[in-house]
């Protein structure tokens, strides 16, 4: 269980996090989205405790991070793959992780086993590619079977192979009663994995629902689709009983305020062919763009705000 | 549709497009070098530490009955010369080390381009804040000179000269950075490198030329000091130990037990040492894979 | 690549909170830092140029000693501290600054996010490194200087009054001066900077101080961390040292008091920092 309450985090005369509050439950994947600079990063560094926040709290069951008895074992944390000294091989590297907390050399080659890096445990991690980079973060996350993961940008440079198994990991992981704040710019990803969306920009909070909720908050959702050789005489009908009517390419209308049973009566009614007809569903993306589309901001003169 | 776009799109960018003139790798390592944080920081460092030593050294010295304030000159140059070889050996690394070389040498592939105009740069960089520290040793001088009375005269004897040394001597430190940043592509080795070289190298052959106990008063060190010995060749052939001949009037003559190579020498002598390690960066940069 | 999915491991309740599942205790970040210094293979070259340096330097000078020259054994097998002590500020500089240009503090600081105890782990480690290359040091030095024939240079004889203790001295002074290189760059965490800080404070402003000799710059010398250097001295060269300054003598132990307090200084604000700001 994460609980952030009214976090605000501030470099000089920029606001990184504005007020934000979000409870990431047990139990369920938590994505969290937002454009480059919204402050996603910022607030899970806050979180883990690497960053003070100006106001406001971060706790991890009821407890600031630095206040945990044993870290590892309650928060597994992945923030950025290149968290690691290029000169050293990733067995020692989860091993010296390992040894803060008491953990059996055992546990180190279990994790190297259970994020397929054995083939590499004894290389240096300067040598490593982008995707061996990740495995080993999230090894070193998944070290002491910790209750909360959080995992910053997981699947970035896995190959599809990869990104399944990090999909079903934080799957098992959530179904295991575990709480996991997963980021990630892969709309379709978070879609498929994620049970609840928090969305921020600009440090503010603008959506924090259940995925199903926002993907039906977008405007597509709900739109019928009928595709017709007659659009003239159908529009007509379907204005006339009170519907919003959108002309597409090839024929295509875009319906509001209709039912797909409404346009296929009125169709039968006006005696216009239909060739297709069917309610488009909305996507994870489309929302979040219509969500964002005020708040992104590229904050390249922003050193702070991005990753350095 | 018209002539011009009908051209195929490889034929345009080859004969049309121009690729990385010599005078375009400059300006981009301008605005590189100009674009960083670090060279400026070196650069004001330098600057307010050869004022300030040379300030402090004249004051000390101000109450000897024999002061001349022309041999303080470039007491402050001492300290301040490790800006310069800091800012030369960041550049010459910080390409690698970032690994902004990927981009770098994706553009100009044949990559010596891209060495010679760092060699440009940062000789314009380091010659800027060059005459800026040795203004600053000038001005540290005044306040000293004026309390005694005496009057600074930078035209006289060989006082241009001395002027002229302190700044090439400044600018050859920057390159030898670079050239030792340049050759081992890492910022820790060739910053420990070009310390061992330049500090501490003429720091163990003053020690072993030193007939008296180590660390004793090195005034009284040079009374009875044999023509010419192997330390003292060794002293003055050393990169750090010619370098700082370039900061000796040519007057001064040799210190005891060392051949008179004078500033001119020494700065030959150094100058060589810069030119060996930058073609061996250059070979290594030719020869070898970039990561 | 195979990919093994999580499989079932012991009931998730249950384990939680329960005892074996302790947090940081210093002894087990000091094996952590132990782990990370080791696993290091510049680490393990820096060492053996540091100890390959000292006996180089020493048989070096060794070759100018003459007999009439005041120079005991000791300072021949000692002399080579000149030299290492770049080996030994580097080795700090480091250690304290390889958690943050490598991003490991993330890792690092997240696993402890008290923080203090793995500055005091780093302390440990890189003194007890600096121990053992120091004493690797002294035996190189000594063999160098008594297996090679070296003209006039008189062998090491403890029976010198402060012969043994100039030897103890070049280990703590090695340590200190490790120690001052990790405060230094633990504090201003970068590279460049703590070792340019610390060349300048151990090596350079000792030099520039000793050109202009007066009653100011001697006590400004004698108050620099470069005074540790006195404690690889015999009791005739630090005898001699006292009569040369014009400022404080600082006798035999003074010159490891001056830089015990530096490095004390200096690791306090290091953990300051540590404490009190973010870490990226």
């Amino acid at each position: 269980m994460i609980e952030v309450e009214a976090l605000t985090k501030r470099y000089g005369s920029t606001t990184a996090v504005d007020g934000l509050t979000f409870t990431a439950p047990p139990g369920t994947v938590t994505g969290f989205l937002g454009p480059n600079g919204a402050g996603k990063s910022t607030t899970m560094r806050v979180v883990v405790g690497l960053e003070r926040p100006t106001s406001g709290t971060a706790t991890i069951h009821g407890r600031r991070y630095a206040d945990l008895p044993a870290p590892l074992h309650a928060v597994g944390v992945m923030l950025d793959a290149r968290s690691v000294h290029p000169g050293r091989t990733a067995y020692k590297h989860l091993l010296a992780m390992a040894q803060t907390h008491g953990i059996s050399k055992a546990r180190v080659r279990e994790v190297i086993a259970q994020t397929g890096l054995e083939p590499a445990a004894h290389r240096r991690a300067g040598t490593f590619s982008l995707g061996m980079g990740q495995r080993l973060g999230i090894a070193g996350a998944l070290l002491g079977d910790p209750a909360t993961l959080i995992l910053d940008e997981p699947v970035n440079g896995l190959d599809p192979d990869g990104v399944l198994w990090v999909r079903r990991l934080v799957r098992d992981l959530a179904a295991e009663g575990r709480t996991v704040l997963l980021s990630s710019h892969l709309m379709h990803e978070l879609a498929l994995c994620a049970d609840r969306v928090v969305i921020i920009g600009r440090g503010r909070l603008l959506a924090d629902a259940p995925v199903k909720e926002i993907v039906e908050r977008s405007e597509r959702a709900g739109t019928v689709r009928v595709r017709t050789p007659d659009p003239e005489p159908l529009t007509r009908e379907l204005v006339a009983s009170g519907a919003q009517v959108t002309p597409q390419e090839g024929g295509v209308l875009h319906v509001r305020g209709a039912s797909v049973d409404d346009v296929g009566t009125a169709a039968r009614r006006c005696g216009a062919t239909v060739l297709e007809l069917g309610t488009e569903s909305g996507s994870l993306e489309e929302a979040y763009l219509q969500l964002t589309g005020d708040a992104v901001e590229y904050r390249a003169a922003d050193a702070r705000g991005g990753a350095r | 549709m018209s002539a011009a776009t009908a051209t195929p799109h490889g034929a345009r960018a080859t004969t049309a497009r121009p690729g990385p003139a010599f005078g375009r790798v400059v300006a981009a390592e301008g605005t590189k070098l100009l674009s960083l944080r670090s060279p400026w920081w070196a650069a004001a460092v330098t600057v307010v530490v050869a004022g300030v030593i040379t300030y402090l050294s004249a004051e000390a010295s101000s109450v000897d009955p024999g002061f001349e304030p022309l041999d303080s000159l470039s007491t402050g140059l001492a300290l301040a010369h490790l800006g310069p070889l800091v800012l030369g050996v960041l550049v010459g690394a910080g390409e690698f080390r970032t690994g902004a070389s990927r981009t770098t040498f994706t553009l100009v592939p044949r990559r010596w381009p891209v060495l010679a105009a760092q060699v440009l740069v940062t000789a314009a960089f380091a010659l800027g804040t060059a005459v800026l520290a040795t203004a600053a040793s000038v001005l540290g001088i005044l306040p000293s000179a004026a309390s005694r009375g005496i009057t600074v005269d930078l035209t006289s004897d060989d006082t241009p000269g001395l002027v002229l040394g302190m700044v090439l001597f400044l600018v050859a430190l920057a390159l030898f950075g670079l050239a030792l940043g340049a050759l081992l592509r890492r910022t820790v080795p060739a910053l420990v490198t070009g310390l061992l070289v330049v500090v501490i190298l003429p720091v163990v052959l003053t020690t072993a030329g030193d007939p008296l106990v180590s660390g004793a008063d090195p005034a009284s060190t040079g009374l009875a000091g044999p023509p010419t010995t192997v330390l003292g060749t060794l002293a003055v052939l050393s990169p750090g130990g010619a370098a700082q001949l370039m900061t000796t009037s040519a007057s001064a003559g040799p210190m005891s037990g060392t051949p008179d190579l004078g500033p001119v020498g020494g700065g030959l002598v150094f100058a060589a040492w810069v030119l060996v390690v930058l073609v061996a960066a250059a070979v290594r940069l030719r020869a070898r894979d970039v990561r | 690549m195979t990919t093994v999915l999580p499989e079932s491991r012991a009931p998730q309740r249950a384990s939680r909170g329960a005892p074996r599942r302790t947090g940081p205790t210093l002894w087990r970040v000091l094996a952590a830092e132990r782990t990370k210094l080791t696993s290091v293979r510049a680490n393990t070259w820096l060492v053996l140029g540091t100890v390959v340096a000292a006996a180089g330097t020493a048989y070096g000078l060794g070759m100018f000693v003459r007999p009439d020259d005041g120079r005991s054994g000791s300072w021949v097998v000692t002399s080579g501290f000149v030299l290492a002590q770049l080996g030994f500020l580097v080795l700090g500089a480091l250690v304290g600054t390889a958690e943050h240009t490598t991003g490991t503090a993330r890792t690092t600081f997240t696993a402890v996010p008290r923080r203090l105890p793995v500055l005091g782990a780093q302390a440990l480690v890189a003194a007890t490194t600096a121990l053992v290359t120091a004493v690797l040091a002294l035996g190189a030095s000594y063999v160098a200087t008594a297996v090679a024939p070296l003209a006039d240079a008189p062998a090491l004889d403890l029976s010198v009054p402060g012969a043994s203790r100039a030897l103890l001295g070049f280990a703590l002074a090695s340590v200190a001066v490790t120690l001052l290189g990790l405060g230094l760059g633990a504090l201003l965490r970068r590279p460049a900077a703590a070792l340019v800080t610390g060349v300048v404070l151990a090596i350079v402003s000792d030099q520039l101080l000793a050109a202009n000799p007066s009653r100011f710059t001697d006590t400004v010398r004698s108050l620099l961390p470069s005074a540790g250097a006195r404690l690889t001295q015999d009791d005739a060269a630090l005898a001699a040292l006292d009569a040369a300054t014009r400022g404080p003598q600082l006798g035999v132990w003074g010159g490891g008091v001056v830089v015990g307090a530096w490095v004390l200084v200096v690791l306090a604000a290091a953990a300051y920092r540590l404490r009190r700001h973010d870490v990226r």
